[in-house]
């Protein structure tokens, strides 16, 4: 596991149909299969979300469903993501192997 | 206690913002300017810095110009109008944490206990999921585990109790009806058939007949093995001693020594035959006579088959379906008796037993006539 010196921001977009106000957080962790996520919007399990962010010069939009919720030490929301497009998890796999392979 | 700047153009934003941080045990050392700001960085030694977005401040290129000075400061940005795309343009450009509207002292104690706990977020390509549960989930993961354990353990111990039941009593319809006698010659079994006249080798794992040999000169009701020949008995009660060989080639024939034949056995010195219809035991010397030497008594109800197992006489009571011992120095006496549940049914009635060195075996006639005879493998402790 490699970790970058910054947490990498990420802007978290809900369904229309959720009729929420688009939020923001930070991925405290980032794999092909999902993340770990702090951020200030009240995630629930079960909730859909798309979670937008840079990686190696790549802006990547992944689908993804809220595996675990919970609140963090500091007050604000973790969540464990999974993300649920195959597609979405080739590309991000892609950019992630090439992220890491200038470690 | 941590010094912490705050940079906000507008006065009212400066006093809110500090007595939040205030309420929550820190130190506020506010200024409108960049310039102130930094003086502050140097003279007080904040260790981090909470700018104020919006109403003509620019927090971007402020946080950049903090960040180009002190980079290694934890910079929290608290924008006056939510945009979640402004909140991400922020952080991109080093922004630790940002704060929506409208502030309140959770959401500011959240972000700057956060913001001083900088840290980069993990990476790999694994496609393993986090690994952050619940703990229901490590709770259910194990009890699955118990229980996946537990449940092939108790089928293999179900499995292991068949294997054993099957080990313990095997039964094989045979392909003859007309059975008579049954024998072992150290190798494998050999059933007498009276109406067939012949002898059946067979195999003691399934139903198959190996060997089949004809003997159309006589009815043969019994027979027995010794090492080096064998011993048959025929209906009228002719005993004849054979070779071992693929023909069974007659060597001494001995006129009716053995009427009313319901089984022969062989003790290594003795031929033993047991009389169904007087109900006695004849020990018979190997002479060429084949004298009787002594007759007892033999206390059954339906005399059907006889076995010296290497230390006593058995013989088969098919009517009170049992096998009898009986001791070699005292022959009329039962010294124990095994019963055969396996005939308790009624359908078949046992017409022979062997002995193949650590079981006994027996033979049974349906009693309707018509249906197969059965071999029965039984139980090791039914000696």
């Amino acid at each position: 596991m490699t970790r970058a010196p910054f947490l990498v921001p990420a802007l978290l977009r809900f369904p229309g149909s959720a009729a929420r106000q688009d939020s923001w957080g930070r991925l405290l962790k980032l794999t092909a299969g999902g993340a770990d996520v702090s951020t200030p919007a009240a995630l629930a399990k079960g909730d859909k979300v798309i979670v937008q962010f840079d990686l190696g010069g790549e802006r990547l939009s992944l689908a993804a469903s809220v595996h675990y919720a919970y609140d963090d030490a500091d007050g604000q929301r973790g969540a464990e993501l999974r993300w649920t497009d195959m597609k979405e998890r080739r590309a991000l796999a892609r950019a992630l192997v090439d992220v890491l392979s200038r470690v | 206690m941590a010094a912490i700047g705050v940079l906000a153009k507008e006065a009212a934003d400066r006093e809110l913002l500090g007595l939040m941080l205030g309420e929550l045990g820190h130190r506020a050392e506010g200024s409108g300017r960049l310039e102130e700001a930094l003086e502050f960085a140097r003279a007080r030694a904040t260790k981090a810095f909470l700018l104020v977005d919006g109403n003509g401040a620019d927090a971007e290129s402020l946080t950049r110009e903090l960040l180009r000075q002190y980079p290694l400061m934890p910079v929290v940005v608290a924008l006056k109008v939510r945009d979640a795309s402004r909140a991400v343009a922020l952080m991109r450009v080093g922004a630790a944490e940002v704060v929506a509207p409208p502030w309140t002292p959770e959401d500011l104690k959240a972000s700057v206990s956060k913001g001083l706990r900088f840290q980069g977020t993990a990476i790999t390509a694994a496609s393993a999921a986090p690994l952050s549960r619940s703990p229901l989930w490590y709770l259910l993961t194990v009890a699955l585990f118990l229980a996946a354990g537990l449940g092939m353990a108790s089928l293999k111990r179900v499995e292991r109790a068949r294997a054993v039941a099957a080990a313990r009593v095997d039964r094989w319809e045979l392909p003859v009806r007309h059975p008579a006698g049954l024998a072992f010659d150290g190798k494998s079994l050999w059933l007498v058939d009276w109406f067939t006249q012949s002898f059946y080798s067979l195999s003691m794992v399934d139903p198959n007949v190996q060997i089949v040999r004809h003997l159309t000169a006589e009815t043969p009701v019994a027979a027995a093995f010794t090492t080096e020949a064998m011993w048959t008995v025929s209906a009228d009660g002719t005993v004849i001693r054979r070779m071992r060989d693929d023909k069974m080639s007659p060597l001494t024939t001995y006129l009716r020594a053995a009427p009313s034949s319901a089984g022969v056995a062989f003790d290594g010195l003795y031929l033993w035959s047991l009389d169904a219809r007087a109900k006695v035991l004849r020990k018979h010397l190997v002479d060429r006579e084949l004298s009787v030497i002594a007759t007892y008594p033999w206390r059954g109800v339906k005399a059907a088959g006889l076995v010296y197992d290497g230390r006593s006489l058995w013989s088969l009571d098919a009517a009170e379906k049992r096998l009898l011992r009986h001791a070699l120095e005292r022959p009329a006496d039962v010294i124990e008796s095994v019963p055969l549940p396996e005939y308790a049914e009624g359908a078949y009635m046992a017409v022979g037993a062997a002995w193949d060195g650590s079981r006994f075996w027996t033979v049974g006639e349906a009693l309707d006539g018509r249906g197969p005879a059965r071999l029965v493998r039984h139980a090791p402790e039914a000696r």
